[in-house]
């Protein structure tokens, strides 16, 4: 079967009918007074995964790490870890283990006090404790600034003091609450990898929470999109990507142009849509019966632009006029306003220095793509 | 006179009298303790000599010397008690009075002005305003149900251990106040209430020791409150204080009926003197309000209203009945032959008195 | 070192450039000065110079004068007999103050009061600056302004007020009677607990407001932090609440600790008689023994005492400033 996206997996556990979740949430709801923080939310994770919980601010998505760590219980419903349901078990005796998204560092502890201070509380040997400290100052590479107070550090190394905290314990899971949000773009883009290989390395099932979707699709093996306390889907980032389930995941994830219009036939898994006049003909269909209204989701970069008709009766082809551009070294962004008064973006790579066929503002233009270049959604 | 020589001896005068204030306002500073004075006093002397009174209250002996001593009051007439005034006369505080602008001083009571010459010699700085003694007030009832007696008579009920171990559940109180207190012991003892030799201290500091444990407090004016609500059953206080809270405890009409007792043995007199200080900047003015308080009528009528004795004999026949025959307020003559009082101590022996009296009070 | 040479460079072109200004630059320059000079002015007109008073009254001789002490420094007698004058004094009076214990004990005792009065204050001051820091934003200001008020109404009559609630027939006895926990009225009033229970009630905003403002600006996700990494609530707060917070329990404690030190008012109206305190001992001296001198002995004796905690206390503050905290 041909993959979405450009990555291979072999980890795919959710793929197996017979692997057993490690975390069940299960029907979990949470209320704050009549605040319905999280709604009814079913959710399974496996074991070694990397996964990110990601949706706009107020989504739920921290309360949901938040309950998983025991700092709050679940109005109802139930969460399983291992097997074992944890109503009632305090934070200080979960398997879990925070990174906060404040690093919440001791201000008043060394680094080495703070990394060392959960082993203490579990009544670690001093030997051990020091050995330990020690292998996690050399992963997160801080040797040289074991004795500093936090203060004393900048931004990118007291993030990693925190993560160095979270993991000296070696929890079974590691929740990460916005890890990357404090630092700058560049560091955030490096710390991403580390964190990956970080992971990798010892084995461990993450769960992060983020509200940056480059971020999520980067590092995670799955990715949960939440909005008002639900779960919209659970999938692969090249699923999510590329086979959005609705137009709420589809429009929160990357750009995408949305052609709303009616089913005028389906057939052998492909359908045309009736879209103010244009037939689009779509090679992936959907359950959608004949009249009933779809949605046509393209992303900008799976459409062409041309001055000229293109040839070639197999893919769709709408003409328009050049409204905006927005050049941006790697790739150029046209906005083109159709005849209709519709706007589509496309974009358009850059792979050559100087290109024969120039667009600018107010040109005459037409864009097209391929039939299976866009998914249909119905909701 | 006519009317430019009136003008003229104005002109004189306000040059002559002060280099602020002109003559039509005359002024003069009293500085006198608090609720001591029927008010109208002020207002009658006032529209009498056109002479404004500025009228200034204090409560105790010690802030009102502690001005003094660092001197520049404003004040022109101030009212120390005589064991305060004497001691303020050696520190040159007061200027002597002028008697020839003191006509009404014929007036005064030979008995007190004898009494207070202890205080301040030939009466040269001051003028009684009010005296007392320093007796017991008690709780009629709980007094009663703890010793089975109607009245006290005696500092027997004080002095003796065995009689206040019975009124110590009920609470006792006693004057914080050494100049009080250790001549009434001497004067229990038998020994001179006004001795103030090593020896003489010690023994009243032993007796004193000997009646510590049932005392609950010593303070020199918590008492009034005490009595008054019903709080305590004995204390040794000062006259006008315990009437204070036997008039307090009246008004509340709580059940808590407070008296004044001076006891057979005798007790300490006080003198309430107003005395003139020697950088007060109206003395003329001074001089008039302590003629104008002389009057037999006008102190009477401040008697009257504060319900205290008075050193002006001639007001005697103006005083309400309910003054002039309390007891407790004029005591008859056998009583007021065992009055006591007592010179001011050197600072050698005030700090044996002191001393001693820290010792009875903390027991250190 | 660049940021500090260019300022010189500056007022060197600056003076050859207006020499005719040269008043002009002397004033902006004494004006520039004033503005460090006016803390100092303060500090030497209300602390220094009343002290350096009371220090030269302590090292003098009492007298029946005004002022009650000898000698008093004036010109009238030129300067040899100033000079002649500082021979005069001497400090007897610091003497006096060792050859009797009752002075020591005093200080001993006062020093015991306030101390555990300051203990007190802390134990139940804690968890009401706690509870505060942790209450909804909104409720806070509330909260604060009722920490702050019983000010609002004089000092004295709340002390007195505290008679009324533990005399024997007072408000405390009567419930504690009513509800059946006692068969007798409790002796509270006169006694060292009177005094305790004053001091906590009086200095008890002392106490909280310092310690909210610490605790305020604590990081509640630290108390997180530290339960998630295994510690039970009651460690998570010695090991992470407390540390962070003793700033806050200092400041608190020095302002409840000093004034209580020297305490007059609550002792005299609550307390027993057998209370000694170094503030009746220095009334005693001044006002029963007119002995300003000695008095002002051991005045300048308490705010030894009284200094060197509030030196502790401001090493301990330049210390967290050096830490950027």
């Amino acid at each position: 079967m041909k993959s979405l996206g450009s990555i291979r997996r072999s980890f795919a556990p959710w793929a197996d009918p017979a692997a057993k979740p490690y975390i069940l949430f299960e029907n979990v709801t949470k209320k704050f007074g009549d605040f319905v923080a999280v709604d009814d939310l079913s959710l399974s994770l496996f074991e070694r995964e990397f996964f990110a919980l990601l949706g706009a601010s107020g989504c739920g998505k921290s309360t949901l790490l938040r309950m998983l760590a025991g700092f709050e219980e679940p109005t109802s419903g139930r969460i399983l870890l291992d097997g074992q349901d944890l109503r009632g078990i305090p934070p200080y005796r979960r398997p879990v283990n925070m990174m906060f998204q404040s690093y919440a560092l001791f201000p008043h502890m060394t680094v080495e006090q703070n990394i060392a201070f959960g082993l203490k509380q579990d009544g670690m040997p001093k030997p051990e404790i020091a050995e330990r400290v020690g292998a996690m100052l050399k992963l997160v590479k801080l040797e040289p600034f074991a004795r500093r107070k936090p203060h004393q550090l900048s931004g990118g190394q007291r993030q990693r003091v925190a993560l160095a905290r979270s993991l000296a314990k070696r929890p079974k899971v590691l929740l990460l609450d916005e890890p990357l949000g404090a630092l700058d773009k560049k560091l955030r883009e490096e710390t991403q990898f580390e964190l990956m290989d970080l992971q990798q390395e010892l084995g461990l099932t993450f769960i992060v929470v983020t509200h940056d979707q480059e971020e999520a699709m980067t590092m995670a093996d799955r990715i949960a999109i939440m909005d008002r306390g639900t779960v919209k889907q659970v999938a692969t980032p090249a699923e999510i990507y590329e086979a959005p389930n609705s137009r709420f995941v589809a429009d929160f994830v990357g750009s995408v142009n949305l052609f709303e219009g009616q089913v005028s036939s389906a057939g052998n898994g492909a359908m045309t849509i009736a879209s103010n006049g244009f037939a689009i003909r779509s090679a992936n269909g959907s359950e959608a019966g004949t009249g009933s209204t779809v949605w046509f989701a393209i992303r900008p970069e799976k459409i062409r632009v041309a001055s000229r008709k293109p040839v070639g009766a197999e893919a769709n082809a709408i003409e328009g006029e050049v409204y905006d551009i927005a050049y941006l070294g790697d790739m150029t962004i046209y906005h083109i306003r159709l005849d209709d008064g519709r706007i589509v973006k496309a974009s358009t790579m850059n792979s050559a220095r100087v290109s024969e066929d120039v667009l600018t503002w107010n040109d005459r233009a037409w864009i097209s793509f391929d039939r299976d270049a866009g998914v249909v959604l119905t909701a | 006179m006519s009317g430019k020589g009136l003008l003229l001896a104005t002109t004189v005068l306000a040059t002559a009298v002060s280099f602020g204030a002109s003559a039509q306002d005359r002024v003069v500073n009293v500085y006198n303790w608090s609720d001591y004075i029927d008010e109208s006093i002020i207002e009658d002397f006032t529209k009498e000599t056109g002479i404004k009174v500025v009228y200034d209250v204090f409560d105790s002996n010690e802030i009102l010397e502690t001005k003094l001593l660092a001197g520049g009051t404003g004040y022109d007439i101030v009212v120390p008690t005589g064991t305060f005034l004497a001691r303020q006369i050696q520190a040159g505080v007061f200027q002597k009075l002028d008697k020839s602008k003191l006509p009404n001083i014929s007036n005064m009571w030979d008995m007190i002005q004898e009494r207070t010459e202890k205080y301040d010699p030939g009466n040269d700085y001051s003028i009684n305003y009010m005296w007392g003694t320093t007796g017991i007030g008690y709780n009629v009832e709980k007094v009663k149900e703890a010793l089975g007696i109607d009245r006290i008579d005696s500092w027997d009920v004080v002095f003796n251990p065995d009689n206040l171990a019975k009124l110590a559940d009920c609470g006792v109180y006693m004057l914080d106040a050494p100049a009080e207190m250790i001549p009434a012991a001497l004067n229990y003892l038998g020994e001179n209430p006004d001795g103030k030799s090593a020896e003489e201290i010690a023994k009243a500091e032993e007796l004193l020791l000997s009646i510590r444990p049932h005392i609950r407090k010593f303070h020199s004016s918590e008492y009034i409150n005490a009595l008054a609500n019903g709080d305590i059953c004995l204390a040794v206080g000062w006259s006008g204080d315990v009437f204070q809270a036997r008039d307090r405890a009246a008004e509340a009409d709580q059940g808590v009926t407070v008296d004044y007792s001076i006891p057979k043995g005798g007790a300490q007199m006080w003198f309430d003197q107003m005395a003139i200080p020697a950088d007060a900047k109206h003395v003329e003015e001074a001089h008039e309000f302590l003629n104008y308080i002389m009057r037999p009528e006008v102190i009477a009528k401040a008697s009257n209203y504060v319900f205290y004795a008075n050193g002006n004999k001639a007001s005697q026949e103006f005083l309400d009945e309910e003054v002039i025959g309390d007891p407790a307020v004029y005591p008859d003559e056998e009583t007021m032959a065992k009055l006591f009082t007592t010179t001011p101590p050197n600072p050698r022996e005030q700090r044996l008195m002191t001393r001693a009296w820290t010792k009875v009070v903390t027991g250190q | 070192m660049a940021d500090l040479l260019a300022p010189a460079t500056e007022t060197a072109s600056a003076s050859a450039r207006a020499r005719p200004g040269m008043a002009r630059m002397i004033r902006n320059a004494l004006l520039g000065r004033m503005v460090i000079v006016v803390p100092y002015l303060w500090l030497l007109v209300f602390f220094l110079v009343p002290f350096l008073i009371v220090f030269k009254i302590s090292l003098s001789t009492t007298a029946i004068a005004m002022p009650p002490y000898t000698p008093t420094f004036g010109f009238e007698d030129g300067i040899s007999g100033l000079i002649a004058k500082f021979g005069e004094m001497s400090l007897d009076n610091y003497v006096w103050l060792t050859e009797d214990a009752l002075y020591f004990n005093a200080y001993v005792s006062s020093i015991v009061i306030a101390a555990v009065s300051t203990m007190i204050t802390l134990i139940v001051g804690f968890p009401v600056a706690y509870g505060m820091a942790r209450a909804p934003a909104s409720l806070r200001p509330t909260l604060l302004m009722l920490v702050i008020l019983p000010f609002w109404t004089s000092f004295l009559i709340r002390v007195y007020a505290w008679i009324g609630i533990l005399k024997p027939e007072g408000l405390l006895n009567q419930f504690l009677l009513f509800v059946g926990i006692i068969d007798e009225p409790l002796i509270i009033l006169n006694t060292h607990t009177a005094i305790f229970i004053g001091i906590v009630y009086s200095y008890l905003p002392f106490m909280v407001l310092p310690l909210y403002s610490s605790l305020e600006k604590m990081d509640y996700s630290l108390i997180e932090a530290a339960q998630d990494l295994g510690c039970p609530p009651i460690t998570a707060f010695w090991k992470i609440t407390f540390p962070l917070a003793l700033p806050g329990v200092l400041a608190g404690c020095l302002l409840v600790f000093i004034p209580a030190v020297g305490e007059f008012v609550i002792p005299d109206l609550l307390g027993g008689s057998q209370t000694l305190m170094i503030g009746k001992t220095l009334w005693n001296e001044f006002f029963n023994n007119r002995d300003w001198p000695v008095s002002s002995a051991v005045a300048v004796i308490l705010l030894l005492i009284l200094v060197v905690p509030i030196m502790l206390f401001q090493q301990a503050q330049a210390r967290a400033q050096e830490k950027g905290r």
